[in-house]
């Protein structure tokens, strides 16, 4: 009797196995055709064009004839004074302007998640509109403001006796009026994030620091930050990405200049592929920018992993 | 009831197959569909930009008058927005682009060599039979190392000096008496000390592209970036000799620094400056953009470098040309030569647009050259049209162009905000451009 109920148990498990295998085909034939349009737009305007750019990197065009020419242009790349100074340009526009972006972005989460703060609607959207305005239209504006000889920078700061300041002329101001405008640009993105992540941190973690009788600045410290670390990692790595990737800027505002003091990875790439037609060059540039990427997010995460240990 | 349901699988997939159709076609919707391989009549497109649609679209509307069968379709696509376009479309070997192109003549020497198939031979087309009607020097930039011909002159752009009559007066110096660059810069300290005006302008960080004054002063002595083999000379004597005008005046203070985007800064007097080197459609641009100063800009032919020099230099110039792939070359060619080579098509494309035409026999029209109350009743036309005839060597862009100036320009700059020494700087510019495109150094 007991025999026989298992036998039946058993019996029944393997129709129910068989039933939920075809069950289970016809589900992964629907996720597979619903996931098919992504996957095929994925060949087609990613994976397609990450494999013939390597091709591309590894060829050269003379006179319309393209020829394989195996590493030179990679070789080209390594030797390559204007690279460098790029490569250069951009960790020195990276080191600098990152850290105070998030700084600031930190400050202006904490000012929009406080309660005294009036219009707290108006101010995050203030923040926020930067990151929506046309590369056009930003450009012209920042380029317009400080214009070393009749912008408005120069007029405000020539009142309190300073200037004027050659912010376009002159290679390091050149950079910090590239890190002024990269800073206005995203900041309000960074804080929006912060701010998502700071109304997440449960009160009761203020209350007790309270309890045990902590100020405000020692509340900051204790529970703000270490609460917004995975806000801050997300936003430190796409901000490396972001400022490796950097072209809008220098390309409406410097062009470049002067002297290359603002060409990036991103500007030369472009200059190289679309006004010196050398697309060869430019997808061997491309990838060398991916390789430095690739290498610096891996640092990011081992670094960061291991402190989380 | 018994109602049969198409399988969930199934819908899904129809939906995808659908969104990747549909995909499909929105990224060839860009291509003409009909179907119709060269065939007289239908729609031809044209890609241009601000001044110069303009004087395709009035040249369209007389076209259309005579062929209602034809339709002129001209998109003012934005410079430079223009050549990213046309370059994506050539390396996609020819995909979206449209029957007709307007290209300068600092891209058409570059298209013609990296993309052989991607322009139309006009040669077989009959373009030869147009070629004793335009400049010889406007022609040739058209042609390429093949001998084929490519290009068909739109606007050709000699270059004059346009100078502040006001301030040169208030200064008490007469500029037809100035037969030379060292002239013009002692009179430029005069003119600096009596009424505080610069000399002249330039872009001195590069914000655009600043080599206008360094290219006029090239021209003026016959040579380029790169001789007729393509060679690079960059750092040749003239080119030498150049740069080091430009420094010397900018080192006596006599350059105002303005960026790129702010010449009407300068047209309309705010930043005043006393002469503005510019190519023949300034001429027209000019009572436009700054009619407030009528009657206070005059305009001569160019500043020899030395005394006794050529005063005459052909600085830019556009040019229509086919793409290969276009499915109507009947009607376009029909198109190019009403516009480009009768009288009719190259009046309605000048009173459109105002571009100065390489055309002669408009040139020559009567009618054409008139004194204009803008100038003072100086005749601009007819200055142009004398340059055009005196000058007809072919400055030789080469396909590397683009190298050579992004070089000259960080030369330049070194040179006025560093106070670098030219030679030193135009060699390591010549040496750049050398390994950057593999060409040989013509001084090397």
């Amino acid at each position: 009797m007991a025999e026989s109920t298992t036998t039946l148990a058993r019996g029944a498990v393997k129709v129910r196995s068989a039933r939920r295998g075809r069950l289970e085909r016809r589900r992964a034939r629907v996720a597979l055709t619903f996931v098919a349009p992504i996957v095929v737009l994925f060949a087609v305007f990613k994976a397609y064009p990450f494999g013939y750019a390597f091709y591309l990197s590894l060829t050269k065009n003379k006179g319309g004839v393209t020829t394989f020419v195996g590493a030179d242009n990679y070789s080209r790349l390594i030797h390559d004074p204007l690279f460098r100074k790029a490569l250069s340009n951009t960790f020195q526009i990276l080191l600098i302007q990152m850290p105070v972006q998030l700084v600031l972005a930190l400050v202006i989460a904490t000012a929009l998640n406080s309660g005294l703060l009036w219009l707290r609607g108006v101010f995050r959207t203030a923040y926020f509109v930067p990151i929506v305005m046309g590369l056009v239209a930003y450009g012209v504006l920042f380029s317009s403001l400080l214009n070393p000889q009749y912008g408005a920078v120069n007029d405000l700061l020539g009142h309190i006796g300073i200037g004027p300041v050659p912010w376009l002329d002159d290679p390091f101001w050149a950079k910090v009026a590239i890190a002024i405008a990269m800073t206005w640009h995203y900041t309000g993105q960074t804080a929006v994030i912060y701010l998502a992540q700071m109304q997440s941190i449960p009160k009761e973690l203020y209350e007790a620091a309270s309890v045990d009788g902590a100020g405000a600045f020692r509340k900051f410290r204790a529970v703000t930050v270490p609460g917004l670390r995975p806000a801050i990692v997300l936003s430190v790595i796409l901000s490396t990405i972001g400022a490796l990737q950097l072209f809008d800027e220098p390309f409406v505002l410097t062009n470049g200049g002067p002297e290359n003091a603002t060409e990036t990875i991103g500007l030369y790439l472009y200059r190289n592929g679309f006004q010196f037609f050398d697309f060869g060059y430019a997808s061997a540039i491309g990838y060398g920018l991916t390789a430095i990427i690739v290498l610096i997010s891996l640092i990011q995460l081992v670094v960061l992993e291991r402190r989380e240990r | 009831m018994n109602y049969r349901r198409t399988p969930a699988w199934r819908r899904a997939a129809a939906v995808g197959v659908a969104t990747t159709l549909a995909l499909a076609a929105a990224s060839c919707s860009s291509s003409d569909g009909d179907g119709q391989s060269d065939e007289a009549g239908g729609t031809v497109t044209i890609w241009s930009w601000k001044g110069p649609t303009q004087g395709l679209q009035e040249a369209a509307k007389g076209y259309q008058l005579a062929h209602p069968e034809v339709k002129i379709e001209v998109t003012d696509v934005g410079n430079p927005a223009i050549w990213t376009k046309i370059t994506t479309g050539m390396a996609a070997g020819g995909a979206g682009l449209p029957d007709v192109m307007n290209i300068g003549v600092d891209y058409i020497g570059s298209y013609i060599e990296k993309f052989p198939t991607g322009l139309e031979d006009l040669s077989a087309k009959g373009a030869a039979k147009l070629e004793p009607d335009f400049a010889p020097g406007a022609w040739a930039s058209g042609t390429g190392a093949d001998g084929k011909v490519y290009g068909i002159p739109y606007e050709v752009n000699p270059a004059a000096t346009f100078y502040r009559t006001d301030l040169f007066q208030k200064a008490g110096v007469d500029i037809d008496a100035i037969g030379s660059w060292d002239q013009l810069i002692e009179a430029g300290k005069t003119i600096k000390a009596k009424t505080g005006a610069s000399l002249f302008a330039l872009d001195k960080s590069a914000t655009t592209s600043a080599a206008n004054y360094f290219q006029t002063l090239m021209a003026l002595q016959d040579t380029f970036y790169f001789d007729e083999a393509g060679k690079i000379t960059l750092d040749g004597e003239k080119q030498v000799k150049a740069l080091g005008l430009l420094k010397k005046a900018n080192d006596l203070g006599l350059v105002a620094n303005v960026s790129g985007n702010d010449g009407a800064q300068i047209q309309t007097g705010k930043v005043p400056v006393a002469t503005m080197d510019g190519p023949a459609w300034m001429a027209g641009s000019l009572p436009e953009s700054a009619p407030e100063m009528k009657g206070k800009w005059g305009i001569r032919k160019e500043i020899p470098v030395e005394t006794g020099g050529s005063s005459s230099a052909i600085v830019g110039g556009t040019y229509l040309s086919m793409s290969a792939t276009s499915k109507h070359k009947s009607a376009a060619w029909d198109f190019m030569q009403y516009a480009l080579g009768t009288k009719e098509g190259e009046q309605a494309l000048y009173k459109g647009g105002g571009l100065f035409p390489g055309y002669l026999p408009l040139l020559e029209d009567p009618s054409f050259s008139a004194p204009d109350a803008y100038y003072g009743g100086q005749n601009p036309k007819q200055l142009f049209a004398s340059e055009l005839k005196a000058k007809s060597a072919k400055l030789n862009y080469t396909s590397d162009y683009a190298q050579a100036l992004k070089a000259y320009d960080d030369a330049q700059t070194a040179v006025l905000l560093r106070n670098a020494d030219p030679a030193t700087e135009l060699q390591k510019a010549a040496k750049l451009v050398a390994t950057q495109t593999g060409r040989e150094l013509a001084n090397g």
